[in-house]
């Protein structure tokens, strides 16, 4: 009887495998997915979401003029050719002319510059504005060709028009105000059509059926595979490793390192790891102007003061490497010239925090100078954690406590907390990955004087911001590539940031779900477009 | 024969009043075991777990050599063993060392809030407990609508209003148990003052307020410190969970609740860090309620 | 009696509009401008004009109370400015998880009490001790460790239940079984000795003098009469449930109103955490009014006054 079952037991595996390794061949259409993900996007609307895993949510209901390729270069989407003129200020797109909303608006030139325009205007306060600095204006030239006309060059500008931030919704719906909601109301052109959101629990998509305009760097064209995708907002690991373990859910993102071997190892799942390294690291980004840290010893002290290897090993198990620099390994644009070059000098670190006076002790083993202790807070909102950032964070601190005295004081906080502190640049660490995009346009965001952080701050590094705002000018790669290594190595080594790892993204999914992978645009997990579920 | 009571002072309160019992989180029930021999050994026990916990809320360093807030990064997820009694947590703190400083934490919000809800209740208790229908009533009515929210939720909304913090949640679970506490005081100064002794003392001439000083007060005050024992765990829980939903002391403060909220993401592979700290917490509790009892029937008995 | 059960009715009514005036004076005694405190922490062009126009804040305090009060009657709870949302709508569509979830854990609160009081009032010591013991211990043991206990025992290593979501009664299961052991901690500590006080009464002697078997005495006579002094509990439990039900849910990652609570919480988004807490106060109250008034109906002695 047991030899039976033994026996049983081995056929029915074999058969299982048989049975995929069929399956993977051809690509079949039908079938639901449910997906359970860490993030319940703030904001459904692609133009002013900020949140990285709230972009391939958007992903799966919005399309761009072009898509970005994993070797950099773009592929045509929404529009079928694009050219840009001698001087770098016009960018000309021809459309697709088949293309319709998921409200049943045509989508043409007209529709795009509804788009920029919404964009750009001040009144709506549109965080993806951020983009499109450069944009002037955009020209109706024929019914299906735009002009996209700029002020000044802008060498992150194509790259911005591939960005899922502006990608584009039916000017219908952008007429409607608040689309943050998502549901029907929020049309986009994309291969699902946006079917219901309920808050807490879920959102809904279903097969856009006349699909046929899917980007070029896609698996497949046509419509989607899949019926229908729901997102699941599970916001606990646990909750996500065991809903997919009792298969109540098919495939899951945020997977806890601890967890990545019962995926790995058992039959029926597997793991996926990607993209390959990011595009921007997280990083601690430090507000250079409030003191303590506009003394750039104290910024030293804090850069150097503890053993970044061993912290990122523990929290992630060895599945991410710690960062270098600003921008990832991954990225064409990063300095590879910062391996090495800083970090884990102890003896230094104390020394620069004794020549900046920070000689005195409180009980609790805290520096004090005149009677202050060396604190340092590190305002994170609440609605970006993930991914055992805040984990990470409490080891940097601990470090930083036991080696060199200092208080980085980890407080979580809220969204509209952040929003004032940014607004009033009283912020003092900030804790970033910044959203992908073209390096000079990451560089800005995260360190120019326009950007999305040091906007607000009194007197911001003249060198640095001065040779961001040229990166974007040039239109010589070369050029660009001396700036944005300058840039970064400036960064590091003033250390107006601290880079700490370069995430990954962990998907696990049941062994029948199929075409997973990762998109370089969102350096994150793609759309369900291509995804698909093999037949028992 | 005398039945445990699942109220502290019942036998004050009028059992036609069912709102009354209507209270805040607990009832809690009674921490009698069996005869007079097994309460002594509870007590004993429960006596002896107090004092540990006082000891370490006050000298957390002299149970353990390691630092709560600093760990080895090599050593995460340790299992519990010789080097490490309560195992490691992920960061590689001693989940021991982590406990005994929790004490403090627990033992400070818990009275915090105790001492803010039995300020309150005491005044209004007092109030309630003159021979004045209209203010009896106004101030059973406010205990009434007080008890009438649950009470982690008004805790919460106060929460909302004051913002996290150790301070504050020790103050919305003060507030939120205001009707309990101001309950049991006014049933308190309601049977002090329709004692024999004291409707003789206003036989002997003393006027009212000097009865109300010299015989009532004193009384109901003698009473406060075992109010306050009865309390203290079931508000030591309620904190614990205000914590566990992080609206109390942030990471990596070693709260009990905090560090149960922190283990959730490893528990698949690690049971210790979600073990122990509540383990602490039932134990605490449990000890707080049998001294707490004891100490009731104690105070019940010499009055009768 | 019913001028008792009159009595009892304006007593909750009275109850249910001081908890409304309550949350009126207290949000109007906070430092800050009330448009503020109302907007939590998000910031939009014409948000504070929106709000004084909903809350009438331009007129007197006693008409803006009058306002308020109608408002609640008519079951509008305003506006959620965080989640842009009518509060009434964000609530109502959490509600269904977090009453699944209460009724289940109250109804097996009730029925766990009433089969250990069943088997051990006026037992042996030894039984009682035990039971005692046990009660003391669910009752001292928080809500959210207890879930976090059976996650790991029956989730994650026997597998036995999901461990999330709100799909069917499975995932029910746990949370339910972990929101009930606490509170039937202490059901079961007032119904064992209302059945021992019971038991000690003369009519028992009657009834078991007839030869009637000791399960038959306890089942149908001894119970019945314990269940009378258990039933004023009603109001407390339900209120416990409600605030419990808050904390599983977040053990459990359930969908609920827990969920949406403490997401208001963190938010400070005060319309909605205010409603939240009023409805729980109405529920509550209109819950133990029902109970006390029933209470009234069935006990023979307070019938006959």
């Amino acid at each position: 009887m047991k030899k039976n079952n033994l026996l049983m037991g081995g056929v029915a595996i074999a058969l299982l495998a048989t049975s995929a390794a069929n399956a993977d061949d051809k690509p079949v259409s039908g079938g639901a997915l449910r997906w359970g993900v860490t993030t319940e996007p703030a904001c459904f609307d692609p133009h002013y979401a900020s949140q990285q895993a709230a972009f391939f949510v958007a992903r799966n209901y919005i399309d761009s003029l072009i898509a970005k390729k994993t070797d950099g270069t773009f592929a045509p989407w929404l529009a079928t050719e694009w050219s840009i003129s001698e001087d770098g200020k016009e960018y000309t797109y021809k459309l697709r002319e088949d293309v319709v909303f998921h409200d049943g608006e045509k989508f043409d030139a007209a529709a795009v510059k509804a788009n920029y325009d919404f964009v750009k205007k001040p009144e709506n306060a549109v965080t993806a504005v951020s983009l499109l600095q450069a944009y002037d204006h955009a020209e109706v030239v024929s019914p299906y060709v735009i002009k996209l006309v700029l002020s000044t060059p802008d060498s992150s500008f194509l790259e911005s028009t591939s960005n899922v931030k502006l990608g584009l919704i039916s000017p219908k719906s952008l007429a409607k105000g608040d689309l943050c909601g998502g549901g029907r109301a929020l049309a986009g052109t994309g291969p699902f059509v946006f079917e219901n959101y309920t808050r807490g629990q879920s959102a809904v998509f279903a097969r856009n059926v006349g699909y046929n305009w899917g980007p070029g760097n896609a698996a497949h064209s046509g419509p989607a595979y899949l019926d229908r995708v729901t997102f699941r907002f599970l916001p606990e690991y646990a909750v996500r490793t065991g809903a997919l373990t009792s298969g109540q859910v098919d495939l899951i993102e945020g997977v806890q390192p601890t967890d990545a071997p019962l995926f790995a190892e058992q039959p029926g799942f597997k793991l996926l790891t990607g993209p390959s390294g990011a595009s921007t690291s997280f990083t601690f980004n430090i507000n250079y102007t409030r003191p303590p840290a506009d003394d750039v010893r104290v910024r030293r002290a804090l850069r150097d003061g503890f053993d970044l290897e061993p912290i990122v090993k523990q929290v992630y198990l060895g599945t991410v490497p710690r960062a270098w620099s600003i921008i990832g390994p991954a990225n064409p644009a990063y300095n590879k010239a910062l391996v090495g070059s800083w970090g884990n000098d102890i003896a230094g670190a104390n020394k620069l925090l004794d020549e900046a006076g920070w000689t005195g002790r409180d009980s609790e083993g805290f520096r004090t100078k005149d009677g202050k202790r060396l604190s340092i807070e590190v305002g994170y909102p609440q609605p970006y954690v993930r991914d055992n950032r805040d984990i990470l964070i409490q080891g940097v601190q601990a470090a930083l406590r036991k080696n060199v005295g200092l208080d980085l004081n980890l407080r979580l906080i809220t969204a509209g907390e952040y929003a004032k502190n940014n607004a009033n640049g009283t912020w003092a660490i900030y804790p970033n990955t910044d959203n992908p995009s073209d390096p000079a346009r990451e560089l800005w965001d995260m360190l120019g004087s326009k950007g999305f952080l040091y906007s607000n701050i009194p007197n911001p590094d003249q060198e640095i911001t001065s040779q961001i705002d040229e990166s974007l000018r040039t239109t010589d790669p070369v050029r660009k590539r001396q700036l944005t290594d300058a840039i970064q190595k400036r960064g590091v080594d003033q250390a107006f940031i601290v880079p700490l790892f370069a995430p990954s993204w962990f998907l696990a999914a049941k062994s029948n779900v199929n075409g997973l992978g990762f998109e370089a645009g969102l350096d994150s997990p793609s759309s369900a477009y291509d995804f698909w579920i093999a037949k028992k | 024969m005398t039945a445990p009571s699942h109220r502290a002072f019942d036998t004050a309160v009028p059992l036609d009043v069912p709102e009354d019992l209507a209270g805040f989180e607990t009832p809690h029930p009674s921490a009698t075991i069996g005869g007079p021999r097994r309460v002594r050994l509870g007590l004993i026990l429960s006596g002896v777990f107090v004092a540990f916990l006082i000891a370490a809320s006050i000298a957390p360093s002299l149970f353990t050599h390691f630092d709560p807030l600093v760990g080895d990064f090599s050593e995460g997820l340790k299992p519990p063993g010789w080097a490490h009694l309560f195992g490691t947590d992920r960061l590689g703190r001693d989940v021991f060392a982590r406990t005994v400083f929790g004490t403090r934490y627990s033992l400070l919000i818990g009275f915090g809030g105790v001492a803010v809800g039995l300020g309150a209740g005491i005044v209004l208790g007092i109030i309630a407990g003159q021979r004045n229908r209209i203010l009896d009533e106004a101030v059973s009515r406010l205990f009434d609508m007080l008890s009438s929210f649950p009470g982690v939720l008004l805790a919460m909304l106060i929460v909302t209003f004051l913002g996290q913090g150790m301070l504050n949640i020790a103050i919305a679970v003060g507030i939120a148990g205001i009707p309990k506490f101001g309950r049991v005081v006014r049933a308190q100064t309601q049977l002090i003052r329709d004692a024999d002794y004291v409707t003789q003392a206003a036989i002997y001439g003393l006027s009212r307020w000097q009865v109300f000083i010299r015989h009532v007060l004193p009384n109901v005050l003698v009473a406060i410190p075992i109010i306050a024992t009865v309390y203290i765990g079931s508000t030591i829980l309620i904190v614990s969970g205000l914590s566990f939903l992080g609206l109390g002391p942030q990471p990596p403060t070693p709260e009990w609740g905090v560090m149960l909220a922190e283990s959730r993401d490893v528990l698949r592979v690690a049971w210790w860090p979600g073990v122990f700290p509540g383990l602490a917490i039932t134990a605490t509790v449990i000890a707080f309620s049998v001294i707490g009892n004891h100490l009731q029937q104690r105070f019940e008995g010499r009055l009768a | 009696m019913w001028s008792r059960i009159i009595s009892r009715l304006l007593t909750s009514l009275v109850v249910a509009w001081a908890s409304v005036t309550a949350t009126f004076l207290a949000l109007h005694a906070l430092p800050g401008r009330i448009q503020d405190i109302l907007a939590g922490d998000v910031e939009y062009p014409g948000l504070r004009e929106a709000i004084a126009a909903e809350w009438g804040l331009d007129q007197s305090l006693p008409m803006q109370y009058f306002e308020f009060l109608s408002r609640i009657l008519r079951g509008d709870f305003g506006t959620s400015y965080v989640l842009r949302q009518p509060v009434i709508e964000v609530v109502g569509s959490q509600l269904l998880p977090t009453v699944e979830l209460a009724l289940t854990a109250g109804v097996l609160a009730i029925v766990i009490a009433g089969l250990i009081a069943l088997l051990t009032a006026g037992r042996g010591r030894l039984s009682r001790e035990l039971a005692s013991f046990v009660e003391l211990v669910f009752a001292s043991t928080p809500v959210f460790w207890l879930g976090i206990l059976l996650l790991m025992a029956f989730s994650f290593n026997l597998r036995w239940f999901p461990v999330s979501g709100a799909e069917g009664w499975s995932s029910l299961v746990l949370p339910a079984i972990t929101l009930a052991l606490p509170t039937a901690g202490l059901l079961t500590q007032v119904l064992r000795e209302a059945m021992e006080k019971t038991l000690d009464q003369p009519f028992v002697t009657t009834v078991r003098s007839r030869g009637v078997g000791e399960f038959i005495i306890r089942w149908r006579h001894v119970l019945r009469h314990a269940l009378l002094p258990a039933v004023t509990l009603g109001g407390w439990l339900i209120g416990g449930l409600l605030g419990g039900a808050v904390i599983t849910e977040k053990v459990f990652g359930r969908p609920g109103l827990g969920t949406v609570t403490l997401g208001a919480v963190l938010t400070h988004d005060v319309p909605v955490v205010l409603t939240v807490v009023l409805l729980a106060a109405f529920i509550h109250v209109a819950a133990s009014t029902v109970l006390d008034i029933l209470y009234v109906l069935i006990d023979p002695r307070l019938r006959a006054q």
